[in-house]
């Protein structure tokens, strides 16, 4: 990379904590791998009611809602001024399912005149980056990730990788995913088991460190190094193969030796096969401490960034990602 | 940062299967946007679109955009002449919106007990995300680098590519498949319609009696490839991708800024990027959706970039619809393809030019002009702008 | 229909179709503006309008005509309410 990548801010909202690096500080503490206390699950929901003005709860949608007051969070916490140069780099694995299914059903309802304009826009998926960068001015690129499992680390390779080349000065990435009972039971019925189990969005600000130490900001962590690839596997399947090329790199790029981490952020969730896949992956730095952020936090696209978050708050670390289908990311974070 | 050659080109159109036959029909100014076939449309003003003629091949077990996907992506593996090796390391860059959306919504329509045409499968609802395409193709195609699936609304198609020619520029593969693919789909057709955006004629962008969109659908890949590894091997290649910029809005969730601000700024990057002064671009791709908004503004944007009637500008969506996430691969390819042809395809439809738009829209008929350099443009729903620039190889 | 009856259907549509709030729109009078960047408005935009008209098409079974400059209809409830019960056919 060509220019050093500075993690300067963190936003999230999730089950157990809502706010920036002071409060997920504490709900990204060690154990952060602990079962969440039993959390009343509309926590969520009040949550979006006290932080999202009616005004601008009337024109988004929940999954949108959710990405904004976490993408608020999150720039609040750098200090970030809203000038127009922020990029965004979000990724979800189901986007706004909710709104394509009551889309339709207002057609199927009611016949053409019960097509709603306004829901319209939110039926692609980059329905979120779109009104966050309105709402944010944020004006430089935006892109929405799509992917199962991984988007929210894929989300942050990718918008670190903008910034290392001088492209953007600033992004916000991470990933958001909501948890809509009516879309999780089609898609438990069509795929019998998808990653998304949880609900949460969660961002980190990235920037350049030499622009990051002009403006004073408070500097989290930094990028050392991000790659994403993919391993063989048929789609949404596990693969055989352990020896990951992506892992290898990242750690070669960033100058670190196994030894050297403090400790590996993983995706264990629970999926016993995926799970036993990506530890034979991860042997070669079987070392350092495993952290699995999943338990506490719902597996969503949000965990991409939380792990990081947790990485720069307790670095050098190593955050690895592996979904079913091989898709796989991997980023080292130095604290 | 290192240069970036446009070394194999792969494409599904509503020509039909392949880059010649997109190329046949584009050259020839033919207008493929007919009584749509897909979908139902009763009930509605418009009844055409652009969609794949019969033949897209492939198991109908997987969706049609997932079959046209395929069908791009292994013709441009294959232009290339890559080393089986060389996939290993390859990126898959995919710019997708409805996915397997069709397909979905043909199985809750049976549910509901509405009538559909075409098959109607649990298992479709399986590959309904965008990402589904590339977690196919990645596996198809034996592709073991970064995998990942962009969606920016209808500029999908093109961002794949700058983030492909990213990834290569900063030297993380020195191969990547990048690309869209979008089939018909009726929340697609439905919406647009609602939006009063849909001509119930074929389109005619830049034209003064303009009235909206036409739909289409297809799929185009192209290989991306870092200038000493084409060279190393022996690949000439088609064009080099100079400038990929992408800018936001950042204004309003369909409707584009007013005065182009975010088009005119992805236009300029592009140009910085590659070097290039406005005066040397021969041709513009517009985006050009034959909106009576998009026109007008894109038209406003290219006058301050490109300054009043400097610059030949023309629509593909003329002739091929809007293709949605396939849109900016699709255009990107018909640029690459008039860079190396010397010409460049016609506006379609296109009868009086609006007095708004102060440029040569290359009406009805191909155009023969010697170009070095071009650009495609793409500009999404909510503002998110994609231009891409190319040089004609020496 | 009577112009109070319009009235409340209308408000009714701002909730179910434009997603405000009911106590909101309760409040709201026949002066109220409509559209957003005038004081005191509800703040519809171009795409609430488009949302707006296809309620009002459906409920009323008053004919949008897309030829016809309709935004001085739109201008506050007292307008659109009159709109549509001179448009609106006879029960």
């Amino acid at each position: 990379m060509t220019v050093r990548v500075a993690i300067t801010g963190i936003g999230a909202v999730t089950l157990p904590a809502t706010g920036g690096a002071a409060v997920l500080a504490h709900a990204l503490a060690p154990p952060a791998d602990g079962a969440g206390a039993a959390l009343d699950p509309e926590r969520i929901d009040r949550v979006l009611a006290e932080l999202v003005e009616p005004g601008e709860a009337r024109r988004l949608s929940r999954v949108s809602q959710l990405a904004l007051v976490a993408g608020r969070l999150a720039i609040a916490d750098a200090g970030l001024a809203a000038d127009g140069a922020l990029g965004l780099v979000i990724g979800t694995e189901l986007g706004d399912l909710r709104s394509t299914i009551a889309f339709a059903e207002g057609y199927l309802a009611r016949g053409a005149s019960g097509l709603s304009p306004l829901l319209f826009p939110n039926t692609v998926m980059n329905t979120m980056a779109s009104t966050a960068a309105i709402a944010l001015t944020a004006r430089e690129l935006s892109l929405t990730i799509d992917a199962p499992g991984i988007a929210g680390e894929i989300a942050i390779a990718r918008a670190a990788a903008f910034v290392a080349a001088g492209r953007i000065p600033a992004a916000l990435a991470g990933g958001v995913d909501e948890l809509d009972p009516a879309v999780a039971a089609v898609l438990a019925e069509a795929r019998g088991g998808f990653a998304v189990r949880g609900e949460a969005a969660a961002f980190v600000v990235l920037e350049s460190l030499a622009g990051a130490a002009a403006r004073g900001a408070r500097i989290l962590g930094e990028v050392r190094a991000a790659a994403t690839g993919a391993l063989p596997a048929s789609p949404y399947g596990v693969g055989r193969t352990s020896t990951s090329r992506v892992l290898a790199r990242t750690l070669a790029h960033a100058g670190v030796g196994p030894g050297a981490l403090r400790a590996v952020y993983t995706g264990t969730n629970g999926d016993g096969r995926r799970d036993a896949w990506e530890a034979r992956v991860l042997a070669p730095v079987a070392a350092a401490p495993r952290i699995a952020l999943a338990r506490r936090f719902g597996q969503s696209s949000a965990l991409g960034a939380l792990k990081v978050a947790a990485a720069a708050l307790d670095g050098p670390a190593l955050v690895y990602g592996l979904a079913r289908g091989g898709g796989e990311a991997a980023l080292v974070i130095g604290g | 940062m290192r240069r970036v050659l446009v070394t194999g080109l792969g494409a599904v159109s509503p020509f039909g299967a392949g880059v010649k036959a997109y190329w046949a029909g584009l050259a020839a100014g033919t207008c493929a946007i007919r009584p749509a076939t897909l979908i139902e449309t009763d009930g509605f003003r418009c009844g055409v679109a652009a969609e794949v003629p019969d033949g897209v091949g492939g198991s109908s077990r997987r969706s049609r955009a997932d079959r046209l996907a395929f069908a791009a992506a292994r013709e441009a593996l294959e232009d290339a002449g890559l080393a089986a090796a060389d996939h290993r390391d390859t990126a898959l860059i995919v710019g997708a919106v409805g996915g397997g959306m069709l397909e979905a919504e043909a199985w809750h329509w049976t549910r509901r007990g509405r009538p559909v045409r075409g098959p109607a499968r649990l298992g479709a609802v399986r590959s309904i995300l965008p990402s589904a395409h590339a977690e196919s193709l990645g596996h198809r195609l034996g592709l073991g680098g970064p995998r990942e699936s962009i969606v920016t609304a209808c500029s999908s198609g093109a961002a794949s590519l700058a983030v492909a020619a990213e990834l290569i520029a900063a030297g993380a593969v020195d191969v990547a498949v990048a690309g869209g693919a979008d089939a018909l789909t009726r929340i697609c057709y439905m919406g647009f319609s609602a939006l009063k955006l849909l001509d119930s004629a074929p389109c005619r962008p830049f034209d003064r009696d303009r009235k909206g969109m036409s739909i289409g659908e297809g799929a185009a890949f192209v290989v991306l490839e870092a200038a000493e590894h084409a060279r190393a091997r022996g690949a000439r290649g088609y064009a080099e991708l100079t400038g990929a910029a992408m800018t936001t809005d950042a204004h309003h969730v369909t409707a584009p800024h007013p005065e182009g601000d975010g088009m005119a700024r992805a236009m300029r990057a592009a140009l910085a990027q590659g070097r290039v002064v406005p005066g040397d671009v021969g041709y513009v791709n517009a985006h050009g959706t034959a909106t009576l908004q998009n026109d007008r503004i894109e038209a406003a944007a290219l006058r301050a970039v490109f300054g009043e009637g400097r610059v030949l500008v023309s629509s593909t969506k003329s002739m091929i619809g809007h293709t949605m996430a396939a849109a900016g691969s699709l255009e990107a390819l018909a640029t690459v393809l008039a860079l190396v042809h010397g010409l460049v395809p016609p506006t379609a439809q296109h009868e009086h030019t609006d007095p708004e738009v102060p440029f040569d829209c290359v009406p009805r008929v191909a155009r023969e002009t010697a170009l070095a350099h071009a650009i495609s443009n793409s500009f999404g729903f909510g503002g998110q702008n994609v231009t891409l620039l190319f040089r004609a190889r020496p | 229909m009577e112009p109070k009856e319009v009235l409340d259907e209308l408000k009714s549509l701002l909730v179910s179709r434009l997603k405000f709030d009911p106590r909101r729109v309760a409040d709201l009078s026949m002066e109220t503006p409509l559209p957003k960047g005038v004081d005191g408005a509800i703040g519809l935009d171009s795409l609430d309008f488009i949302e707006l008209s296809i309620a009002v098409e459906e409920r009323f079974a008053v004919p949008m005509d897309d030829s016809e400059d309709l935004v001085p209809h739109f201008a506050t409830l007292d307008t659109l309410c009159r709109f549509i019960a001179e448009r609106a056919p006879s029960a």
